[in-house]
């Protein structure tokens, strides 16, 4: 028998009327990873997340998440995952307190009723939330109602949490503090994330394992570090100097070896075929010119670049 | 928008509140009035079905505003997602919202009926005559029985509908319209009053069987209905 992993889709489509959302999605997710789907706005990123918490249901295909196929048994599903929906800042019950938030649906989750204190504790404890448990949900900043939403995915201890944009509308304090917690409950608890985001930064800091989707469609997936060596052959090279930066992207783009050149404030950005042989051409040619160098170094190579690579690649 | 608890909580009260004063009004009006007690229970007993369904009716209405609001409100409150993501099914979620909005609308029926009885028998016994009941016995008869059959009945369907709305104001246009339907049976005792202002105590009886047949078939048409209709995939494509 093939073993699965956490989360694997076969084939997975939806579309809403003649709008293809989904489409034929194959994804793989190991056991205890933290894994992201990145796109752009539109791309498919939460109609896939609410795919896999089953609350759509697929036009085609389907996917196992930890052993249970969503179409055949949703409320298995349902159980093993915690899902934190987009915007999960704005789905709390304003009127309910931070405890009887978590309190309702421990319950809903079949949480037995003798743990219910004690998880509830447990998890504002840790989010830094239990001196609010009885002020108003609506009465928290937007990031502690955030944490709050995480919280309620974490209730009932599931295998796999589903997260929708988990940073989206937080200030970047808040944003750290809550890749921070993904980081905290992956190492405490072991379980499995699933986070989509189109902020390609925070998944870089966060996911072991990314997949690209755009227009419905998965152009690539694996782990993090290894695309990021696959894709980007071509390496980056940051050129602090002192002078004339247009004079230094001119010289530069003159080279036949340099594919790519951006000019910033105080130095210019490259990328170059074949560093090891053409670095000290490069270099050379501006000394020449009289342009000053003050740091000639490589830019590690980001998501955004490995993202656009490949967006760019399709499009051709 | 979804509604606001207070406004929900007030809203009720002050819709269960029309049926009691109804009764009360019209009950103090002929034991304080009336020239003799033969009268006064001859008048007594033909107000019984046309009031008496009047109690019915004020629960409905506020069943099916509970009922409108379930769904569309939980989305309109951006609750509906994590709502949906729990490990409820299809029937369980279905039966939840039902009693949280029939279990109100039993309350206030239930207390409107107390109300009205506790105020009728003390009004009765300040004028001095030998206390009766108000609604009477086949009032109440129709009361208990229809009364909580039709409720389940309007609460399942408006649930329905409430999940199949984009907002709540859709919700409750539908709901205006859809008590109708809930509403005619409930007035059919009102129908055996003759021309004089008679009544035929068995021509009661058998209207309230009719009425009792017509609720118990709407409940089992509307809840058959409900549980093969509710769709968890269209509430959240409507998110």
């Amino acid at each position: 028998m093939v073993q699965l992993d956490e989360v694997t889709t076969f084939g997975l489509t939806k579309n809403f009327g003649d709008l293809v959302a989904v489409d034929h999605v194959d994804l793989s997710v190991p056991a205890g990873t933290i894994f992201g789907l990145l796109g752009p706005n539109g791309a498919g990123k939460s109609t896939t997340t609410r795919l896999l918490s089953t609350l759509l249901r697929p036009t085609d295909g389907t996917a196992v998440v930890s052993g249970f196929d969503i179409i055949e048994s949703p409320v298995q599903v349902r159980e093993i995952t915690g899902v934190l929906p987009e915007e999960g800042n704005h789905t709390i019950y304003p009127s309910l307190t931070t405890y009887e938030n978590l309190e309702y649906f421990a319950k809903l989750y079949d949480v037995p009723v003798e743990n219910i204190p004690e998880r509830i504790e447990e998890l504002l404890t840790f989010m830094e939330l239990w001196e609010r448990r009885d002020d108003k949900a609506g009465e928290l900043s937007t990031g502690n109602r955030q944490r709050l939403a995480l919280c309620r995915a974490m209730l009932h201890r599931p295998k796999i949490l589903l997260l929708d944009e988990p940073t989206s509308a937080l200030d970047p304090i808040a944003a750290k503090r809550v890749r921070e917690l993904i980081l905290g409950l992956s190492k405490q608890y072991k379980q499995t994330f699933f986070i989509n985001s189109h902020n390609l930064p925070e998944v870089q800091r966060v996911c072991d394992r990314i997949a690209i989707i755009d227009k419905g469609k998965i152009l690539l997936q694996g782990k993090t570090q290894e695309l990021r060596s696959k894709l980007l052959a071509k390496q980056k090279f940051r050129i602090r100097v002192v002078g004339d930066i247009e004079k230094s992207s001119s010289i530069a783009k003159s080279m036949n070896f340099v594919e790519d050149v951006k000019g910033e404030v105080d130095s210019i950005l490259v990328t170059i075929e074949d560093p090891t042989e053409n670095n000290s051409t490069l270099m050379q040619s501006l000394l020449n010119d009289g342009i000053k160098i003050v740091e000639f170094a490589e830019e590690e190579a980001t998501l955004e670049d490995l993202y656009l690579e490949v967006v760019k690649g399709r499009d051709a | 928008m979804a509604l606001k608890v207070s406004y929900v909580k007030y809203g009720l009260i002050g819709t269960a509140a029309i049926g009691p004063i109804m009764v009360i009004a019209t009950v103090g009006l002929f034991v304080f009035t009336a020239p003799s007690p033969a009268e006064l229970y001859v008048l007594m007993q033909m107000m019984s079905p046309t009031i008496s369904p009047m109690l019915g009716l004020v629960a409905i209405i506020p069943a099916s505003l509970i009922a409108a609001n379930a769904l569309v409100g939980e989305r309109e409150q951006n609750t509906l997602e994590p709502l949906l993501c729990t490990p409820l099914t299809d029937r369980e979620l279905l039966v939840g919202k039902v009693l949280s909005s029939f279990i109100p609308s039993i309350v206030l029926l239930l207390g409107s009926i107390l109300v009205s009885e506790i105020a009728t028998i003390s009004m009765f016994l300040i004028a001095g005559f030998q206390p009766m009941l108000f609604p009477d016995v086949a009032g109440l008869v129709l009361l208990l029985t229809a009364g909580p059959l039709m409720i389940l009945a309007m609460n399942s369907i408006m649930i329905l509908i409430s999940g199949r709305v984009a907002r709540v104001y859709e919700a409750y246009q539908v709901s205006g319209a859809s008590v109708m339907i809930f509403i005619l049976p409930m007035i059919l005792p009102m129908l055996t009053l003759d021309a004089t202002g008679g009544i035929d105590i068995e021509a009661v009886w058998l209207s309230n069987i009719i009425t009792i047949i017509i609720a118990a078939t709407l409940f089992v048409v509307t809840w058959a209905l409900a549980f093969s209709r509710f769709n968890r995939d269209r509430m959240v494509s409507l998110v």
